[in-house]
């Protein structure tokens, strides 16, 4: 089971190997794997959009394409591409920031992640399938019911899935963080990413709940006939408007909020300093949280709620820009005569204050209700998003894939290559969303397909698409950063920027499969940076060296998650054509074989979830031998 | 294999554990009464044709009364190590009856405020 024999192993028992893994390293290389592929998915859809637009009276796209471009480009990036790549780096930080061995629910993780990565290619299916998704990421019910095709159908199914996914990974990581620090480790000491990862596990666990109900009703009214969104029966598309937005608008700050952890282990390392005002970033980001779920419909000010409901709504979302600001204030004290070093991922932590910013500025201006009535709708809200959530998030990814490359791979990625990623990411960045506000003002609508000469759009939108040019161009880049870092393959050891604060750089790269030989004991905030400072550079032991417990290996997850794969054909098939059917599918050809994929899909779940249940599965033990041979071997230098 | 180590309790523990647990017993035994006493009044209310408006108010407080039996008594939210279930169970109930209330005033009754 050692690194050394996994070395020898063919190419296909390294496939099987990570299709039955449990180990959170190996399921993080899955979720970036996964994610980055959606990440450049979505980028090409991007592409696409800013081709599109980018001179008037464009024919490049049709009306109809552009619409499902811009729908998944927007589900892409947020729900396949964004959210796993956070997951990616949690996945490979959480456990060895706290000192465990694995997560608290090692199964329960590897289903997370194949049920994501089953309901991303289940939905980038409808692309060969008669169609994609084409009434917007928010997928609003009085357009989705009225979609013709299975478009939304594909939406709505995918979704369930890798939202089931997203949802099991969100209860394994709080119960990690909860259950599983090593001693010593204090709430109040464990480092800020695996906070944010708390706080979000939270939301995703209170805000996931909703959109699967949400995205059920929808079901419900498209495959199985029934009428909670359809007005002619008496339905009401607006709660599907409060159930979309109860999710949605937790979901941005479970996407910013593992961003700011990420910055924060930055800042700190690199600055060379303690992370200033710990216990406010903590607080602030508990704080976030919880006001995320008060807020959800000043996405909806434009719907009629009325003045006292708008009111109430508008203040609330006021109202987190306190402990944001106490955020950005606490990183900007940190750099604050810290010994700073320009490596890429403080260039982009120091990128990210000023963009992210920006788009928290523009976001208060929409907070108030009145002038959002000039904004909705707007390319202005368009620029906003993507400031926060690019300027933010992407921004966050590049960051920690640079600064946690060596952690999961054992190789540095170029920092040259890295640096001019860097720049031509963020001038694309800047020079794609900033005039896009100013076209919002100037009364472009968001989701048109084209526009006409004359409108004084021209200039603006070519200057927004050569920006993207810019972005891409970054991102090729990365890509040949990468695989040269892969080919080269020029291993490093511990600690590799030198810096390292948190418990996690205190490991020997690679890290072994059970993380840590003994369970290391925290002496306070930093762990790793005390033993440096008043040690001997060591983790001091809480343990002896003995045998320890480690989660076997399974293909169940797979498997259960494939079934459910099936099962959405059946579902997505099944009112094709009926009489009871709404309109958008009641034309189409009838498929008597939906219901039998959807029995069978079902069953293959049920019947490997029931296996699970009756296979006992005990695991295995480490034996201290095999620990100490790995110590010794790694002593003279043999790993 | 790390070896399980066994230790038997002294006299002392053993009487203090029975001790608890007969006190558990005790009070889970009058939770129970006490939830059948409170649905037996809701049920006797009704059947003796009090003023609904009244019944109503107060079977809302028994409910209210059950819940928080069922979650401490039941549940064992009353002891220790459930903090976090705790603040989980109150924080969930707090974004809960906040859309509800949104739902029944915004959405359900549909008259903008």
């Amino acid at each position: 089971m050692s690194q050394a024999t996994a070395q020898k192993r063919g190419f296909w028992s390294v496939i099987w190997d990570y299709m039955t893994t449990v180990d959170h390293k190996k399921i993080a290389i899955l979720y970036l794997i996964a994610g980055g592929f959606f990440f450049v998915l979505g980028g090409i859809e991007a592409m696409l959009i800013r081709i599109q637009l980018a001179v008037p009276n464009n024919d490049f796209l049709s009306a109809g394409l552009f619409n499902e471009v811009i729908t998944m480009h927007g589900t892409t990036m947020i729900f396949l591409a964004a959210m796993p790549l956070l997951f990616a780096f949690m996945n490979a930080t959480v456990p060895l920031q706290i000192g465990a061995r694995d997560v608290a629910f090692p199964f329960l993780n590897s289903l997370g992640v194949w049920l994501f990565i089953f309901g991303g290619i289940f939905l980038n299916l409808s692309w060969f399938l008669g169609g994609a998704p084409d009434a917007g990421w928010t997928s609003y019910a009085s357009l989705s019911i009225a979609s013709p095709g299975h478009g939304v159908d594909f939406y709505a199914l995918g979704l369930q899935v890798s939202g089931a996914g997203t949802l099991i990974s969100g209860i394994n990581f709080v119960t990690t963080i909860i259950t599983m620090r090593a001693p010593g480790m204090t709430y109040m000491r464990m480092p800020l990413m695996t906070w944010t990862t708390l706080v979000a596990g939270v939301l995703i666990v209170f805000a996931f709940p909703p959109l699967t109900i949400g995205l059920f009703l929808l079901i419900f009214d498209r495959m199985f006939g029934s009428n909670f969104f359809i007005v002619e029966a008496g339905g009401n598309t607006i709660i599907w408007e409060h159930l979309f937005w109860i999710f949605g608008h937790p979901e941005v700050y479970i996407l910013i909020l593992p961003a700011f952890g990420i910055f924060s282990e930055i800042f700190a390392t690199f600055a060379r300093k303690r992370l200033f005002g710990y216990s406010a970033m903590v607080f602030a980001t508990v704080l976030i949280g919880f006001f995320g779920f008060m807020v959800w419909a000043h996405h909806m000010f434009t719907v009629g709620l009325g003045p006292t409901a708008n009111a109430i709504f508008a203040l609330a979302t006021m109202a987190i820009a306190v402990p944001t600001g106490i955020k950005i204030f606490n990183w900007i004290f940190t750099i604050w005569g810290g010994s700073i070093e320009f490596t890429t991922p403080m260039m982009y932590a120091l990128a990210f204050i000023p963009s992210f910013v920006m788009g928290g500025v523009t976001g208060i201006m929409q907070a108030v209700a009145p002038a959002d009535y000039q904004y909705h709708d707007s390319y202005f809200i368009v620029a906003h998003f993507h400031y926060v959530i690019v300027g933010g998030v992407v921004f966050a990814l590049l960051a920690g894939l640079h600064y946690y490359w060596p952690l999961m791979f054992a190789t540095m990625l170029n920092e040259k290559l890295g640096k001019v990623t860097f720049w031509l990411f963020f001038i694309g960045f800047h020079m794609t969303f900033l005039i896009q506000h100013f076209l919002g003002l100037w009364g472009m609508p968001r989701r048109v397909f084209t526009y006409l000469d004359g409108q004084g759009y021209n200039a603006a939108n070519m200057i927004s698409t050569i920006g993207a040019l810019f972005m891409a161009l970054a991102v090729i880049v990365l890509v040949i950063n990468i695989i040269m870092t892969l080919v080269k393959n020029e291993k490093v050891g511990r600690d590799p920027w030198g810096d390292g604060r948190t418990l996690e750089w205190s490991l020997p790269l690679p890290v072994p499969y059970y993380n840590f030989a003994q369970i290391p004991l925290i002496r306070g905030l930093d762990a790793f940076w005390i033993e440096k400072k008043e040690g001997n550079g060591e983790m001091l032991p809480a343990e002896s060296l003995e045998d320890f417990h480690m989660p076997n290996n399974s293909i169940i997850p797979f498997v259960m998650s494939f079934g459910l794969f099936v099962a959405s054909f059946g579902a997505l098939y099944f009112a094709s054509g009926k009489e009871w059917a709404i309109d958008a599918v009641a034309d189409l050809p009838e498929k008597p074989w939906a219901f039998w994929v959807l029995v069978i899909g079902l069953a293959i779940t049920f019947i490997s979830m029931i296996t699970r249940s009756f296979k006992d599965d005990l695991g295995y033990y480490v034996t201290k031998e095999e620990v100490l041979r790995d110590l010794e071997e790694r002593e003279r230098g043999a790993k | 294999m790390a070896e399980l180590e066994v230790k038997s309790m002294t006299e002392t523990q053993l009487r203090n554990l029975r001790r608890q647990r007969t006190k558990e017993m005790r009070l889970q035994l009058t939770g129970f009464g006490l939830m059948i006493f409170l649905t037996f009044m809701a049920f006797g209310m009704v059947a003796l044709d009090f003023d609904p408006t009244f019944i109503m108010g107060v079977v809302m407080l028994f409910a209210f009364i059950q819940v928080i039996l069922q979650f401490y008594y039941f549940m064992h939210m009353k002891d220790q190590g459930h903090d976090f279930a705790k603040l989980f169970m109150i924080v969930g109930m707090f974004f809960a009856i906040s859309f509800c209330v949104t739902f029944i005033y915004i959405v359900w009754i549909g008259s903008p405020i």
